[in-house]
C-alpha cells in the first residue's frame, strides 16, 4: 500500500516540476488522418501487409484505441472486440474465447514469439501490461500453417513499440477502485543506427470479494512488475540486430480456507534475438533465437505455520528459427522458415520430467494474380518426439468484386499438441482420493496402484494406451465480405465454421478400492463451432466514430447432438418430478458459450479542447455453466446464467501536449453475478495521468 | 327360416362373446402402479467428515419387498435393498462389506435409458446380479442410477434411468427413482443436502403375476 502512494506521489511530483518537452509529440492529440489504409499487420502472413488487403478475418487494436479506453491489461482490451470474450478459468486466470473456442486453442504471441505458462490450459491475460504496446493483431481461423501448435482457433500477436527519433518517454499512473494501481515508465531513444526501449510497469490490486459468506476472496491481493528492454542496431542499410528481454514477477496471497493460507508466485522471463539481413531486393533472411521460462510456485501453511502443501510449475522453451523471404516478382512473395522447439517441464505430481523436441518447416506463397485477386497458399510440417507429426496446410483467397466490395475466404488446418499435463500427470487427491493420470503415465501408474492393492477393476484395457495420444485438430473455414458503401462507412461480415476432432477429454479408466476412480485423458470428442460475425463502423468526420459488432455462435458436440436425435437424453422439470424425453431442439450446446455477443462504441473528440470522450457497451446473452439437471448435457431445462451488458465511459484531455488526464467509469451500472461470473468485480472508477517527454 | 338363421347367429354371437372372457389367462392380478416415499437408507462410514479420508461403509441395508410393497427386515423375503446411494438385489453374491446381507433369492436387475412410461416389456437377457466385485447397479456418479454434483454436494437420480427388477418370486417391476431427499423437495437447498439425504422416493410398476413380463396396466 505504501509503495502505491509513494509511486503516485512521484508521478505528481514529476508533473509539478516538469519543464516543457523538447519535441511536439503526442499521438493522441494530433488530428490524425482517419483513413485506415495505412494500417499494416504482420501476423497474418509474417510479412507486412495492409490490413484491408488481407484475405483472412483480422482485427487490429491500435495504440490510440488502447489509450482512449485507458486499458491497462490485455484482458480489458480484448473483451471489447467483436466475438472475443474473456472467460475466468478454474485454474486461475482469464483466457480468451475466440469463435467459440476455448482459450487453450488461441496462440498468444509477443512480437511474434509465443508466451508460455499454461498450467491448466489457459494463458492468463492479466499477466500482460499494455503500457508499451504499439498494436494488437488478432487473426481468426486456424493458423497452424505458419505458427504450428495452439494456433487452432486463431492467433493474437502483441506488438511492442519501437522508439522514435531522439529521446522520449512517458510516465503513467492510474488509480482505480479495488485498490488498483498501475504505474509505468516507458523510455525510448533512437539516434541513427541505435534504437533503445525501456519499459517498467508495476500493477497491483487489493483483489475483490464477491461472496462475503466464506473466508475466501474471489481474487486475492497481488502485485506484479513487468520489465522490458529492447535494443535495435542497424549495422548497415541491410543488416540489423534486435535484442529484447522481458521479465515479469508477481506475488499473490493464496488463501485456500479459514485455516490455510500462503502465497503464489510467478516468475517469467523471455529473451528474443533477431538478426536480419537483406541480401538484395529479392532476398531477405532472419535468424531468430527465442528462449523463455515460466515458473509458478505456491504453498499453503496451516494456522500453526506448518507447511500444508506446496506445488511448482517450471516450463522452459527454446526456439531457434531461420526465415527467408523471397520476392519472386512484384506481385508474389515466398516466405519459408525452419526451426526447432525445445520444451521442458518440471511440475508437482508428474510421472517424469518430460522433454519435447519438435523441428518444423513451413512455406507460404502469397501472390496477386491480378489487381483483383490475391491468393495465399501455405503449409507447415511439425515433427515431434512424443506425439504424431502434423501437416498443416492453409489457403486463402481475396477477390475484388467491385472497388468497394471484396469477398475473402480461407480454409486452414489447425492443431494443438497434447500438453504435458495430458501426458504425464500423476496426481492423487489427498482428501477425496481420486487419481488423475496423463495418457503416457497410465500403464506404469496403474501397475503401481495395482501392486499397492488400490485397484478394484480396470475398465479400459491398458493396451489402449500403446498408441500415441493424437493432437487435437481442426479444419477452419471462413467466408466474408467487406463492403464500403460510402467512404465513411465500413461493413464486414464473416461466416465461420470450425470442425474440431480428437478433442481430449477425461474418462474413468479404473475403479479404486476406496470407491473413487482413476481418470485419464483420451481423444474422443468431435465438436464444431459455427456462426457469423458482423462489424460496422461509421466515421462521418474526424470527431465522431461509431462502431458496432455482433457475433452469432453455435458451438456443439456432435456426440451430444446424436444422443438427442436418438432420444437418449432425458430431463426433469424439478429434481423430484418424473423424467421425460428431450427433443433435438432442446440441446443448447457447449458450456460457457453465448449464442449472441455484441458491442457498441461511440468515440467523440473535441479537437478545440484536445479532449475526447467515449462510451462502450458489450453484451453477452445467456449461457450455461453447469449441467444443473444431471443429464450431462446443457439443455433448455438447465438453469442458465442470465445475459448481461457492461457499459463503460472514459474521458481524456491533453494539456500542453505533454500531459494527458483521463477519468472514467468501467461497468457504470455495477453489474455483478456473484454466483457465476468471477471476473467482473463491479463498478470501477479510475483516474489516470500520462506525462510525455 | 329367416328366424332360424337369426337365432343361429345370435347363438353363435353369444357363444363367442361369452367365451372371450374365458380366453384371458385365468385369474390374472392387476398390474400395480405405486409411489413409495421416504425409504430411509442410512449408512455409517463413507468419507470421514474430519479427515476427509474414506472409511469402510457399514450399517444395515433397508430392504424392500415388491410383493407387499413394503419395507421388510426379513433375511430372505426381500427383493432390493438400499444403503446410502448403494442399491443391491437379492440375487448373486455379497461383496462382503460390513453388514451386507447374504443373497438368498434369484432376484436380478438392469438399468435401461428410457422414459418410464415407455418401458413396457422386460428383456431377460439384460439381467445382472450382484457379484463379489461389483453390484449389478454399479456405484459411482454417472455409472448407475444417480449423478453427483460436487458443486453443491447433491445426489440426483439421473433422468431417464429406469431400473427393471426380477423379484425373488420371478415377478417383474420397473422403478424410477425420483428423489434422494426427504419428502422429495422441488429445490435442494444446502440445508436439505446436508441433513435430509438418503430418503428415497420412487415410482414403481409391479406386475404381480409370476413370469408375466409386461407392465401394461
Amino acid at each position: 500500500m505504501r509503495i502505491n502512494w509513494y509511486l503516485t506521489f512521484v508521478v505528481f511530483f514529476l508533473l509539478s516540476t516538469k519543464t516543457y518537452s523538447q519535441e511536439e509529440r503526442s499521438e493522441d492529440a494530433k488530428p490524425v488522418i482517419t483513413e485506415e489504409l495505412d494500417e499494416v499487420i504482420v501476423t497474418a502472413t509474417r510479412t507486412i501487409r495492409q490490413l484491408s488487403s488481407l484475405p483472412l478475418p483480422v482485427q487490429l487494436i491500435s495504440k490510440k484505441d488502447i489509450a482512449s479506453i485507458n486499458s491497462q491489461r490485455l484482458d480489458d482490451l480484448l473483451e471489447e472486440q467483436t466475438g472475443l470474450i474473456t472467460v475466468p478459468d478454474f485454474g486461475g486466470g482469464e483466457g480468451i474465447q475466440l469463435q467459440g473456442l476455448d482459450s487453450q486453442y488461441t496462440l498468444i504471441l509477443l512480437d511474434g514469439v509465443p508466451l508460455i505458462g499454461r498450467s491448466a490450459g489457459t494463458l492468463d491475460l492479466n499477466r500482460i501490461s499494455v503500457g508499451n504496446i504499439k498494436q494488437i493483431e488478432v487473426v481468426k481461423g486456424a493458423s497452424s500453417s505458419l505458427y504450428g501448435s495452439e494456433a487452432l482457433g486463431g492467433v493474437i500477436n502483441i506488438i511492442t513499440d519501437t522508439p522514435k527519433e531522439g529521446f522520449n518517454g512517458k510516465i503513467n499512473q492510474r488509480v482505480g477502485s479495488f485498490g488498483t494501481y498501475d504505474t509505468g515508465l516507458d523510455l525510448g531513444y533512437k539516434k541513427k543506427k541505435l534504437g533503445l526501449n525501456f519499459f517498467i510497469n508495476r500493477f497491483s490490486s487489493d483483489g475483490f470479494d464477491l461472496n462475503s459468506d466464506d473466508a475466501l476472496r474471489t481474487v486475492d491481493p497481488f502485485s506484479n512488475y513487468t520489465l522490458t528492454a529492447k535494443a535495435n542496431y542497424d549495422f548497415s542499410d541491410k543488416l540489423s540486430l534486435k535484442v529484447s528481454g522481458r521479465f515479469f514477477t508477481q506475488t499473490q496471497d493464496f488463501v485456500a480456507s479459514e485455516s490455510l493460507d500462503g502465497e503464489s508466485d510467478i516468475n517469467e522471463w523471455n529473451t528474443h534475438i533477431r538478426l536480419k539481413n537483406e541480401f538484395n531486393e529479392k532476398w531477405e533472411s532472419e535468424l531468430e533465437f527465442y528462449a523463455t521460462r515460466y515458473k509458478a510456485d505456491e504453498f499453503l501453511n496451516e494456522e500453526d505455520g506448518l507447511l500444508f502443501s506446496e506445488s511448482f510449475f517450471n516450463q522452459l522453451m527454446i526456439r531457434p528459427e531461420f526465415r527467408t523471404t523471397f520476392q519472386a516478382t512484384e506481385n508474389s512473395t515466398f516466405i519459408g522458415g525452419l526451426g526447432l522447439t525445445h520444451e521442458t517441464l518440471e511440475r508437482t505430481d508428474f510421472s517424469e520430467n518430460p522433454i519435447f523436441n519438435s523441428p518444423y518447416i513451413y512455406l507460404q506463397y502469397d501472390t496477386n494474380l491480378n489487381d483483383k485477386l490475391n491468393i495465399i497458399l501455405g503449409a507447415r510440417f511439425d515433427s515431434h518426439n512424443r506425439y504424431e507429426s502434423q501437416f498443416s496446410p492453409k489457403t486463402a483467397i481475396r477477390y475484388a468484386i467491385a472497388d468497394n466490395l471484396f469477398v475473402k475466404g480461407s480454409v486452414g488446418y489447425g492443431f494443438k499438441a497434447p500438453d504435458f499435463r495430458q501426458l504425464y500427470f500423476n496426481f492423487t487427491n489427498a482428501t477425496v482420493g481420486y487419481t488423475v493420470l496423463g495418457y503416457n503415465a497410465v500403464p506404469e501408474a496403474i501397475a503401481d496402484l495395482e501392486e499397492q492393492g488400490q485397484i478394484n477393476t480396470i475398465l479400459v484395457p491398458l493396451s489402449e494406451f500403446e498408441d500415441e495420444l493424437k493432437p487435437e485438430n481442426s479444419v477452419a473455414m471462413n467466408l466474408g465480405f467487406d463492403y464500403k458503401p460510402i467512404s465513411s462507412v465500413n461493413l464486414g461480415i464473416n461466416v465461420f465454421r470450425n470442425n474440431i476432432n480428437d478433442l481430449i477429454d477425461t474418462r474413468v479408466v479404473a475403479n479404486k478400492n476406496n470407491g473413487q476412480n482413476v481418470f485419464s485423458y483420451y481423444n474422443v470428442n468431435e465438436v464444431y463451432t459455427q456462426g457469423l460475425e458482423f462489424n460496422a463502423s461509421w466515421k462521418p468526420n474526424n470527431q465522431l466514430k461509431i462502431s458496432g459488432g455482433y457475433q452469432l455462435l453455435y458451438a456443439k458436440d456432435k456426440a451430444a447432438e446424436e444422443a438427442f436425435e436418438n432420444g437418449e437424453v432425458f430431463a426433469r422439470e424439478n429434481p423430484a418430478s418424473p423424467a421425460f424425453r428431450l427433443e433435438t431442439d432442446d440441446y443448447f450446446g457447449l458450456f460457457n458459450r453465448s449464442r449472441h455477443m455484441a458491442n457498441f462504441k461511440v468515440f467523440y473528440s473535441f479537437e478545440k479542447w484536445k479532449a475526447d470522450v467515449n462510451m462502450r457497451a458489450t453484451y453477452r446473452s445467456r449461457f450455461g455453466l453447469i449441467d444443473t439437471n444431471f443429464n450431462n448435457y446443457l439443455d433448455a431445462y438447465d438453469t442458465f446464467v442470465d445475459g448481461y451488458s457492461i457499459w463503460d465511459i472514459a474521458f481524456n484531455k491533453t494539456i500542453q501536449d505533454a500531459y494527458q488526464v483521463g477519468l472514467g467509469v468501467d461497468n457504470i451500472f455495477g453489474f455483478t453475478d456473484t454466483q457465476n461470473i468471477t471476473n467482473i468485480p463491479g463498478r470501477i472508477i479510475y483516474g489516470k495521468l500520462n506525462i510525455n517527454f | 327360416m329367416k328366424n332360424y338363421q337369426l337365432l343361429t347367429l345370435l347363438t353363435l354371437f353369444l357363444a363367442f362373446t361369452s367365451c372371450s372372457s374365458d380366453d384371458d389367462a385365468p385369474n390374472l392380478l392387476e398390474v400395480e402402479s405405486r409411489t413409495f416415499s421416504n425409504l430411509f437408507a442410512p449408512q455409517e462410514g463413507g468419507i470421514d467428515p474430519n479427515s476427509g479420508q474414506p472409511l469402510p461403509v457399514s450399517g444395515e441395508f433397508t430392504k424392500f419387498d415388491f410383493t407387499s410393497g413394503q419395507i421388510t427386515t426379513s433375511d430372505t423375503e426381500w427383493d432390493v435393498a438400499f444403503r446410502g446411494s448403494a442399491i443391491i438385489v437379492n440375487g448373486g453374491v455379497s461383496r462382503g462389506t460390513e453388514d451386507e446381507p447374504e443373497r438368498t433369492g434369484d432376484a436380478a436387475t438392469y438399468i435401461v435409458t428410457a422414459a418410464f412410461a415407455d418401458v413396457n416389456t422386460v428383456d431377460e437377457s439384460l439381467f445382472l446380479q450382484d457379484t463379489a466385485e461389483t453390484y449389478a447397479i454399479v456405484t459411482g456418479s454417472g455409472n448407475g442410477w444417480y449423478t453427483y454434483n460436487p458443486a453443491n454436494n447433491t445426489i440426483a437420480p439421473t433422468p431417464g434411468k429406469v431400473l427393471v427388477f426380477r423379484t425373488r418370486n420371478n415377478t417383474y417391476a420397473k422403478v424410477e427413482i425420483l428423489s434422494y431427499y426427504r419428502d422429495a423437495p422441488a429445490e435442494i437447498t444446502p440445508e436439505i443436502a446436508a441433513n435430509d439425504s438418503r430418503y428415497y422416493t420412487f415410482n414403481y410398476v409391479f406386475n404381480p403375476n409370476e413370469g408375466e413380463t409386461t407392465f401394461n396396466e
